[in-house]
């Protein structure tokens, strides 16, 4: 069973620490996501029409391209390039898949933040910018505020999908908790038990989120 | 950048070698979506039947499945699938890469097409049910004349852009050994250590057949479908886009 394997097997603190380095991997990659997320929302919506075209760029390749093409990139190409995280093979390893998971979860809560913006209605703006505030104060003050409400349950959504592809770090050498689950069927051999264990623990991660996520939409719901 | 390998991406040969890895990214999304389908079919019925020995099971099927990584199970079938199939195909049966992954991506996507299905059948109007009923038709054959050609046609659009996703995630069968679109990229990357170009050109290749996928889904748009429906959908895409 399972559990003789998480609480018997000599190597049982692979568990906690995957499940760690996961939880870890989730929450810095969903912040990094949310903040460059926003930041192209703003670029999507800009009066300048360059800016829309970057924002628009980004948002499309970034939707477009696996997850997995581009954490090879990073892992692969930045050396190449020059670029180095951390001279740390582990640390490298990690700061890359944060910077992997952020960027492509970015393009996500981007398109959800601009429908946000775009939702909230148009005579706030024009009676914002008509009482004399610039665009920024304007942002600031009436648009950003009144998108948070509807924005929340979607940004939630993503961040089961983000904690669920998490699991793709193990392809550039992040032991999160699937790779916990590799060493533990590598040294016993018993693929049921050490896989049911990965998936109970994923379960254990991913089903409270979704419980969280439908509540909040209960709560935050906008009556039009 | 490493410009002396830059021939490789205009000889024939090389570029042959890549649409071999693209034709089997092709054909494992279309094994995958049809087994997907299938499935789903199933427990889209089952959610919504009123025996609970039926609804239980496929709720439990379909939220757990919902809430798993795919390479999860990708994997799980990539060491485990041999033996597991052993019972029905014979003790000599081995369970190819590319089989695997089907099954992994296939059982992944199933779950979340059921949850599309169910959200299309949901967001009929009542009367149609009724209406089918009142005719004498059986509760099996309302479903099977009256309600799923609606619901499933209502669902399109969100299929196709579904599609899209799976294209996107059969690269995790790159890590299992497949030999698909990104699998060819890294034998090449491991011959001549250009991963900027190999990973760039992969990526391209991807994108063009997801972007023009998704604009066709979007063209279709979700125009005619009901609100309730499309508020699920866009659900399920944000949730169950996986890689």
């Amino acid at each position: 069973m399972p559990g003789e394997i998480i609480f018997e097997f000599p190597q049982q603190y692979l568990y906690p620490e995957g499940l760690w380095l996961t939880i870890q991997l989730s929450v810095l990659g969903l912040i990094g996501s949310i903040v460059l997320g926003i930041l192209i929302a703003l670029l999507r919506i800009s009066p300048f029409a360059p800016l829309r075209w970057i924002g628009a760029a980004y948002v499309e390749f970034f939707r477009n391209t696996p997850l997995l093409v581009q954490l090879f990139f990073l892992f692969f190409a930045l050396p190449a390039l020059g670029i180095r995280f951390s001279d740390d093979a582990f640390v490298f390893n990690f700061r890359a898949a944060v910077l992997g998971i952020a960027l492509y979860h970015a393009a996500y809560v981007a398109e959800v933040v601009r429908g946000g913006l775009l939702g909230v209605d148009r005579g706030q703006i024009e009676a914002a910018r008509s009482l004399g505030l610039s665009y920024r104060q304007m942002l600031r003050e009436v648009q950003l505020p009144q998108a948070v409400r509807s924005v929340i349950p979607p940004i939630g959504n993503i961040a089961i999908a983000l904690a669920k592809n998490t699991a793709l770090a193990k392809t550039i050498g992040v032991a999160e908790l699937l790779a916990a689950g590799d060493y533990v069927e590598a040294a016993t051999f018993r693929t049921v038990e050490a896989y049911l264990a990965v998936a109970l623990l994923y379960l254990v991660l991913t089903l409270p989120m979704a419980a969280g996520v439908n509540w909040l939409e209960k709560r935050l719901l906008v009556a039009r | 950048m490493r410009q002396d390998t830059w021939w490789i991406f205009t000889d024939i040969n090389f570029l042959r070698f890549f649409g071999a890895g693209l034709i089997q990214t092709l054909l494992l999304s279309l094994a995958a979506i049809a087994l997907a389908f299938v499935v789903a079919l199933v427990f889209a019925l089952g959610r919504m039947s009123h025996r609970r020995w039926l609804r239980w099971p496929s709720i439990a099927y379909v939220e757990t499945i919902r809430a798993l990584p795919v390479l999860l199970l990708i994997v799980f079938f990539y060491i485990k699938g041999s033996s597991l199939l052993q019972p029905v195909f014979g003790p000599e049966f081995n369970l190819q890469p590319f089989w695997a992954g089907v099954l992994g991506l296939g059982l992944y996507t199933s779950a979340v097409l059921a949850e599309i299905i169910r959200a299309g059948i949901l967001s009929l109007p009542r009367g149609q049910t009724e209406a089918a009923r009142a005719l004498g038709l059986s509760h099996a054959r309302a479903m099977r004349y009256v309600i799923l050609p609606q619901g499933l046609r209502l669902m399109v659009p969100a299929m196709m852009s579904q599609l899209t996703t799976i294209i996107k995630d059969t690269s995790l069968v790159a890590t299992i050994g497949v030999s698909d679109l990104l699998g060819q990229g890294r034998i090449i990357y491991n011959r001549y250590f250009n991963p900027i170009e190999v990973f760039l050109f992969v990526a391209v290749i991807y994108f063009v057949i997801c972007f023009a996928l998704s604009q066709a889904s979007r063209r279709l748009e979700l125009g005619n479908t009901p609100k309730a429906a499309r508020a699920k959908i866009r659900e399920i895409q944000l949730r169950d886009q996986a890689a």
